[in-house]
């Protein structure tokens, strides 16, 4: 292995690693724009410039490959490469390119959705000059839409190029290029083909300036006003690790977090902006028994009793109903509780879609199927025979949340119940043929694990604060359990239920917040990274 | 020198000297039937002995790069011919490939049978329609004959020529830009490594040579190398066409050998200054290479290692001659937007310096000017295109050489007639 010296430190390097990533693996700071890990490189923004001895040009570190040389020609005697990231020359190299860069940039920082966030105004302050001595007019440009969610700011704009070869390297779709030359350059979508895929909101997270920008996102808040809670995507299988950001109780933005065994760099549009969804329903949030065509809310204790002596009172079984949209933890927690799964109710009828970079949108829009089979199974073919057969009268239901309506077989269903158990967070159609409505959380609420459609889970963590009356999803199924039978096991947090679980599906023994960590832990005996 | 007989341009400007007949009445493809009795390797070895050094501008050696193409890939090896002459003052390939169009077209064979090439470009300037035509017609003639296609002149060697029309962008004449262009991409030169040689053109292995460095090989392959090598300084070795415009009383393309003092074309070989003018600065090689005062220029000759001592370069050899007249702060800001309007855009420095250069020499020649902008063109040059150390090489600070390219004429310009750019400054005015 070939041995670097990177201004005092040696270290042992991989042969063909670049010096950039050596650098920013071993915690040395080598400014850079346009180079990106996810994308190929082109070495143009200039930045990343060190000084490599034998060389008589300053080196693009993003490019510089640090291999085995011949003993004779090894520096000192011992290194392979030696390189000078902190010397004279490269200091006053960036302060050349950033004053480049800043030449016909607006320095409109206080308007500006990045700062705060921005490599343009962090390498300034660490790496550039106090002062401007441009003269001249700066360039000026107006705004352009790229997509219906995407505004280019121009004049902010340092022509890295990192948004033109993620849509022709990662989402594969290539609306956008590099239009006219030299000062007149300029990042430009295709007039057929506006920048509308669903993974063009990536763009805005990769422009490492104020360029870009998602339109949901303009001036809606500051950057250090908001709470970043890492967390996972909910809007389908893959289950895309995601940074949260919210402020109070509301949510502001989503952005990807780096996974390299689930996501990679970026996420899609559709977890995206899927949050909002939550912002305008009619939430459910206190307990609400049903008296004739109308519900009456309750207390928590009324609620629970009274849901217990009516399945006590209904006789026969009680069937449970999960949900892959809740977690690990909630889906457990019911099949303890009822004597069997009737299954679920929730279909696979998205479209998948795969992008050349090997991104995936799943068709499954619900992010726990794998885990809800899991720890919880019991489908059954035919749900109606075996209602008939097992002569089930009362259900208890975990909700999806999702406002469907109800086909023959679940009005069939519905019909032959005695009593109906919903627990839900919102006023599905479900929740209103409810007898009983217990007010769970909503999905930026909940905390738990999921696992994804390639077997690993991953630690959901609540971004935003309880609503009203509602309680955590596994908590009330607890609760009943407990009015139901009392030896039943009192938990006091999620991490028990989750500690229980491991001890019933041995699947899941080491699964623990402590083992999951960021990045979550494969099933399948993979280790994560 | 007086012994010297032209050797590329020896039967330009006889009738139908363009044409195959005529080429091969005065030896023509003698040299590829040659060397297709001839390993591949010892073409090479003899190109390489002959130390032709690219006639393009940056003047590496020929047989060195062919060199570089490697043994063992199984991918397809192209060779392209660059035909995108667009160095300003510079006009040698163009007069080439219309009169002696067939010349090239053997160099070009030679060079593609010794890297082992099967596809061939002829990467051509797009505004030069009337060479193109010609072209065309050269390389169907070819065909005809068996000069091209399928075993060519009965050996087993295939090769087939397209030709690509540019689109008049000066930054596909670099390598780099050229071979992603001819890919049908936006002509961004491309960060080494890797060189051409080993991953060019579709990712393959590809060698780019100038039109005026393919048509010298059939020559060194007829005569041999220590032919060519005795011809000039052994370094940088053989005939060369140089491009003489400007303040000259014969502008046009001379040839002659390496090494010929810039005085004696200047003065005699291109008639003098009109109107018997003096002499004030002379770019040696297009309007990239550091501008030489009268008096360097009276005393240097024509080769690469002479000029690189002058602190220039000998590049495309087209020779630009100012006189006493010429406004030099003009012919900087001229030569400064020439720049900015051809710069690709790709890295910072050339992308914001050259505009930055063409905005405050504006400004000055508009009476604009401030006392600190004559060092701040010195320092944005040398941020554009780093500091110039003859004896280490250059500092460039971006992709390609363009940098380079802009840096050296602005600065050499200002530094050499700075009193000229003083004399811009409203205050120097007062005083004078």
């Amino acid at each position: 292995m070939p041995l670097l010296k990177i201004d005092d430190k040696e270290i042992q390097v991989q042969s063909g690693a670049t010096v950039l990533e050596t650098a920013e693996a071993n915690g040395i700071e080598i400014p850079h724009y346009c180079y990106h890990p996810a994308l190929e490189v082109v070495g143009s923004c200039r930045m990343c410039l060190v000084q490599v001895e034998g060389m008589p040009k300053l080196q693009v570190s993003c490019n510089t490959f640090v291999g085995d040389v011949h003993p004779d020609r090894k520096v000192d005697g011992k290194y392979d490469m030696v390189v000078h990231t902190q010397n004279d020359l490269v200091v006053q190299e960036r302060k050349n390119i950033l004053e480049f860069l800043l030449l016909n940039h607006p320095l409109d920082c206080p308007v500006c959705d990045q700062a705060g966030e921005c490599y343009l105004q962090d390498y300034s302050f660490k790496f550039g000059n106090a002062h401007s001595r441009f003269e001249e007019n700066k360039r000026v440009r107006s705004n352009e839409y790229l997509g219906s969610q995407i505004v280019i700011n121009h004049n902010r704009c340092i022509l890295c190029s990192r948004c033109v070869r993620f849509t022709q390297e990662i989402s594969g779709t290539s609306e956008l290029f590099v239009e006219a030359r030299g000062y007149n350059t300029k990042v430009a979508a295709l007039e057929e083909k506006p920048l509308d895929n669903l993974l063009a909101g990536n763009v805005a997270d990769i422009c490492p300036v104020g360029a870009l920008l998602s339109t949901d996102y303009i001036h809606k808040n500051r950057i250090w006003n908001l709470k970043k809670q890492s967390s996972v995507c909910q809007d389908c299988s893959v289950g895309c690790n995601v940074d949260v950001f919210s402020q109070t109780n509301q949510i502001f933005r989503l952005t990807p977090r780096e996974n390299h065994d689930v996501n990679g760099y970026f996420m899609c549009d559709i977890g995206r902006y899927g949050f909002h969804r939550f912002e305008e329903i009619e939430r459910v949030t206190q307990p609400m028994i049903r008296e004739g065509d109308s519900f009456v809310s309750f207390e928590w204790e009324e609620a629970i009793q009274e849901t217990v002596d009516r399945l006590k009172r209904a006789g026969g079984k009680v069937a449970g109903v999960t949900s892959p949209y809740h977690t690990n933890e909630t889906n457990f927690m019911l099949g303890l509780m009822v004597d069997g799964i009737l299954g679920n109710l929730s279909q696979i009828d998205g479209e998948e879609i795969n992008y050349p970079s090997g991104f995936r949108i799943s068709s499954d829009r619900s992010p726990n199927r794998n885990g809800m089979n899991d720890v919880c199974p019991g489908n059954v073919d035919d749900l109606i025979s075996d209602i008939d057969e097992q002569n089930i009268r009362t259900i208890y239901i975990l909700d999806d949340g999702v406002d469907r309506d109800f086909d023959e077989v679940w009005k069939s269903i519905l019909s032959k119940m005695d009593f109906v158990v919903v627990q839900t967070y919102r006023m599905t159609m479900l929740a209103q043929s409810a007898n009983i409505i217990l007010p769970g959380l909503a999905p930026f609420e909940r905390e738990g694990t999921i696992t994804n459609d390639g077997g690993r889970v991953q630690w959901l963590r609540p971004s935003l604060p309880i609503k009203g009356e509602s309680r955590a999803d596994w908590e009330i199924l607890m609760m009943a359990l407990k009015a139901l039978d009392n030896n039943a096991q009192i938990f006091t947090d999620v991490s028990q239920v989750m500690k229980k679980m491991g001890e019933k599906i041995p699947a899941y023994k080491d699964v623990s917040f402590f083992n999951l960590g960021d990045k979550g832990l494969s099933l399948n005996g993979i280790a994560s990274k | 020198m007086n012994t010297f007989k032209p050797v590329l341009t020896e039967h330009i400007g006889q009738p139908d000297c363009h044409t195959l007949s005529f080429y091969k009445s005065v030896g023509g493809y003698t040299a590829l039937e040659k060397i297709l009795k001839m390993k591949p390797e010892d073409v090479t070895q003899e190109v390489k002995d002959s130390n032709l050094r690219g006639r393009g501008g940056a003047g590496f050696s020929t047989g060195v790069k062919w060199g570089f193409i490697p043994k063992d890939s199984n991918k397809p090896k192209y060779l392209i011919n660059n035909a995108d002459e667009s160095e300003p003052g510079t006009f040698k390939d163009r007069l080439l490939m219309n009169k002696a169009p067939h010349q090239m077209l053997e160099g070009m064979i030679i060079a593609a049978y010794a890297i082992g090439c099967h596809t061939s470009f002829i990467y051509i300037r797009g505004e030069f329609y009337k060479e193109y035509k010609i072209l065309e017609k050269t390389i169907a003639e070819a065909y005809e004959n068996n000069i091209l296609g399928q075993n060519i002149l009965g050996s087993n060697y295939n090769l087939d020529i397209v030709i690509h029309r540019g689109a008049g962008a000066y930054i596909c004449g670099e390598e780099t830009g050229l071979i992603e262009s001819l890919e049908g991409k936006r002509g961004w030169p491309r960060i080494k490594p890797p060189f051409p040689a080993i991953e060019g053109y579709l990712q393959s292995p590809t060698i780019v040579n100038n039109v005026e460095t393919l048509s010298c090989i059939p020559h060194i392959i007829n005569r041999g190398s220590s032919w060519f090598k005795s011809i000039g300084p052994e370094k940088g070795p053989g005939p060369r066409l140089f491009c003489i415009s400007g303040c000259i009383n014969k502008p046009g393309v001379y040839e002659e050998p390496m090494g010929i003092s810039l005085k004696e074309l200047i003065y005699e070989k291109a008639g003098g200054i009109p109107d018997d003018k003096q002499l004030k600065a002379v770019f040696p090689g297009g309007s990239s290479s550091a501008i030489l005062t009268a008096e360097e220029a009276l005393d240097v000759k024509m080769d690469f290692e002479d000029l690189v001592e002058k602190k220039s370069m000998l590049g495309s050899a087209g020779v630009i001659v100012m006189d006493e007249t010429v406004d030099m702060v003009q012919a900087c800001l001229n030569i400064a937007r020439f720049y900015a309007h051809e710069s690709c855009g790709q890295c910072t420095p050339c992308r914001e310096g050259t505009v930055w250069l063409v905005k405050m020499l504006t400004r000055l020649v508009n009476g604009g000017g401030k006392p600190n902008d004559i060092d701040m063109l010195f320092e944005i040059t040398d941020n554009i295109g780093g500091l110039i150390d003859f004896s280490k090489g250059s500092y460039g600070k971006t992709i390609c050489p363009f940098g380079e390219a802009v840096a050296w004429p602005v600065r050499s310009l200002v530094e050499k007639f700075k009193a000229e750019f003083l004399e811009y400054l409203p205050e120097e005015k007062a005083v004078a």
